[in-house]
């Protein structure tokens, strides 16, 4: 397979699911036995269906409605919230939830870019592997009720702000860091990924040389480190949404859950394209950090390619 | 080597014994819950035997045999689909269908750039009230997992010398199906696939456990079952809450709901270690 393939389909993928995303939903919506108005305001319990249709721009079928929804989202515009906060502006749900999200997202990835680095130094010993293992079998719903349970028996339930709200977010960084196998999968894997490349005999020439065997592995293993790492963000992103709602981190996960729940496609359609615009930045970012890693490598060092010529 | 052969035997044993008695729970688990019997209230399972009873009486194993209703028949499909897809995807390597393999890449990249929660969530909610039940939500998230299978499989596959592999096999005069479902599937493949469909298994009952315990805690139904019918997180959750609340603790219903967990994983854990390479 010719090495500009696999960056190709990941730059296509990027650019297509934030359009793709939107575009299934609003299918299903349509799809759902009943019509979409009556989902939002059931006729035997709200009057002026008809009216809500209207103002949510339900009664002019799917296309329309995917269209001026994608025109307004953006814009930034995802009109208001049909169940979880009725008549509340679906983008201040989102602009107050993505900053906790982006912070225990974050604060989740510190153990493991640690492991990872750790590993890659060989500084990880293989003995301890089966321990992160045995953790990792934990599910996260399980380690964030322990967790959950320790904020409330100490600071209450209602304890969602200063001390204890920041705590309840370093415990779910820690949940989404360790559980299910987040960080044996992190230090294994990238330690494999330097294990294998190791063996190729440009790395012993170049210990030979007198070079660092790091810096001349390094290029070659980046574009998979690359694809791990958007991997684990993909599956910290996914963990969110159990560890957000245990422990009570009004988030993006808990707003998309929230959502589902409560069958409000307004919230689930503009959370679940803010995860599809995260998804496609990653896959962009990872396309595009393959493609220069690739003409970074093929790149000839400087007076190979002129003595390579003279040797011919 | 024979040592090998018995520790992978006992494993399997293990790995066996536990899915026999998810299948013959799940069979076995009762329609409705027996009616609430305050007299019985908190007993242990010393008073109540097998598992004792809740806050309301009801028998804790009953709610564990539904819980194995639940999940045992969607996990056990996902777990198949995943395998059957990962074998597919060796098989292709091995035999040379260059298109087929970058095509299954390019598939395998789109389905899995989105966060798999969120699809499930989505999923979730286009389904239709009558299909409330684990086994779609299962097989999505299996096929949400396929790709890192079949990339495994098929990189085994090819470590093992791909196409040049089964050329070799051939002109020591083996027929295909032996060379592809022995050779190739059985001898080299069999670790990776079982693992990863082992996986998918733990993954879909821990996945049916979180989605219930989410739903229960807001006091909304499951996507995952009927009203009527109870799910593990039942047990964690009643164990959770009478450890927060004032009320006595139901350490036993916590006890055996981390139990069941705990057993699941080593399902998974057992039919790995079973199936590993020698």
């Amino acid at each position: 397979m010719s090495w500009w393939i696999r960056p190709l389909v990941r730059l296509i993928a990027a650019i297509m699911l934030p359009i793709v995303v939107p575009a299934v939903i609003t299918a299903a919506l349509w799809i759902l036995p009943g019509d979409p108005a009556e989902i939002i305001c059931p006729p035997g319990i709200c009057d002026g269906t008809a009216a809500l249709a209207a103002r949510w721009g339900l009664d002019q079928g799917p296309v329309n409605f995917y269209m001026n929804w994608m025109a307004n989202a953006v814009t930034g515009e995802f009109g208001n919230s049909w169940r979880v906060s009725q008549g509340y502006s679906v983008s201040l749900l989102l602009w107050e939830s993505i900053p906790k999200t982006a912070m225990l997202v974050l604060l989740a990835m510190i153990p493991l870019v640690t492991g990872s680095a750790l590993a890659a130094r060989g500084w990880m010993p293989k003995r301890v592997d089966p321990l992160w293992q045995l953790i990792g079998l934990v599910p996260a719903v399980i380690l964030a009720l322990i967790c959950a349970a320790i904020v409330q028996i100490n600071f209450g339930a209602m304890s969602n702000d200063g001390w204890p709200g920041m705590l309840r977010l370093l415990f779910g960084a820690l949940v989404l860091g360790f559980a299910d196998s987040a960080f044996a999968g992190a230090v294994i894997g990238t330690r494999s990924v330097f294990e294998e490349e190791f063996k190729q005999r440009y790395v012993q020439i170049a210990i030979l040389r007198g070079e660092t065997v790091l810096s001349n592995a390094l290029p070659n293993v980046l574009p998979a480190l690359i694809g791990q790492f958007r991997g684990r963000m993909l599956h910290i992103l996914s963990g969110a949404v159990i560890v957000e709602v245990v422990l009570g981190i009004p988030g993006l996960g808990e707003l998309l859950w929230d959502g589902t729940l409560m069958q409000d496609f307004g919230v689930v359609l503009a959370a679940a394209w803010g995860f599809a615009l995260l998804s496609g930045g990653m896959l962009l970012a990872q396309g595009l950090s393959e493609v220069l890693i690739e003409l970074y490598v093929r790149k000839a060092p400087p007076g190979v390619g002129k003595a390579a010529a003279e040797a011919a | 080597m024979r040592g090998q052969r018995v520790a992978r035997g006992a494993w399997l044993l293990v790995a066996a014994t536990i899915l026999v008695g998810l299948v013959v729970s799940s069979m076995m688990a009762p329609e409705f819950v027996d009616p609430p019997n305050f007299d019985l209230r908190n007993a242990g399972p010393f008073t109540a035997p097998p598992m004792g009873v809740d806050d309301r009486g009801i028998p804790l194993h009953q709610y564990a045999m539904q819980g194995a209703g639940i999940v045992t028949l969607p996990a056990l499909a996902s777990g198949f689909l995943v395998m059957a897809l990962a074998t597919f995807a060796g098989l292709i390597r091995c035999a040379g269908f260059n298109w087929i393999d970058t095509a299954i890449q390019s598939v395998g990249e789109l389905l899995g750039s989105l966060p798999r929660l969120v699809v499930i969530l989505v999923i979730a909610l286009m389904l239709p009230p009558d299909w409330k039940i684990l086994l779609p939500i299962g097989l999505a998230w299996a096929l949400l997992a396929a790709p890192n299978a079949m990339d495994e499989a098929a990189s085994t596959a090819g470590r093992l010398g791909g196409e040049r592999f089964v050329e070799a096999l051939r002109a020591h005069g083996f027929s295909a199906p032996r060379i592809y479902l022995y050779h190739v599937v059985w001898l080299n493949l069999r670790a990776v696939i079982v693992r990863q469909g082992a996986e998918v298994m733990m993954q879909v009952v821990f996945l049916e456990i979180a989605l219930s315990y989410l739903a229960v805690s807001r006091n909304e139904p499951s996507f995952t079952h009927s009203d009527g019918i109870y799910s593990w997180a039942t047990l964690l959750y009643q164990g959770y809450t009478a450890l927060l609340s004032t009320r006595d603790p139901l350490w036993h219903s916590a006890f055996f709901g981390l139990m069941l967990v705990a057993l699941v994983a080593l399902m998974a854990q057992s039919f790995r270690l079973a199936a590993r390479a020698r």
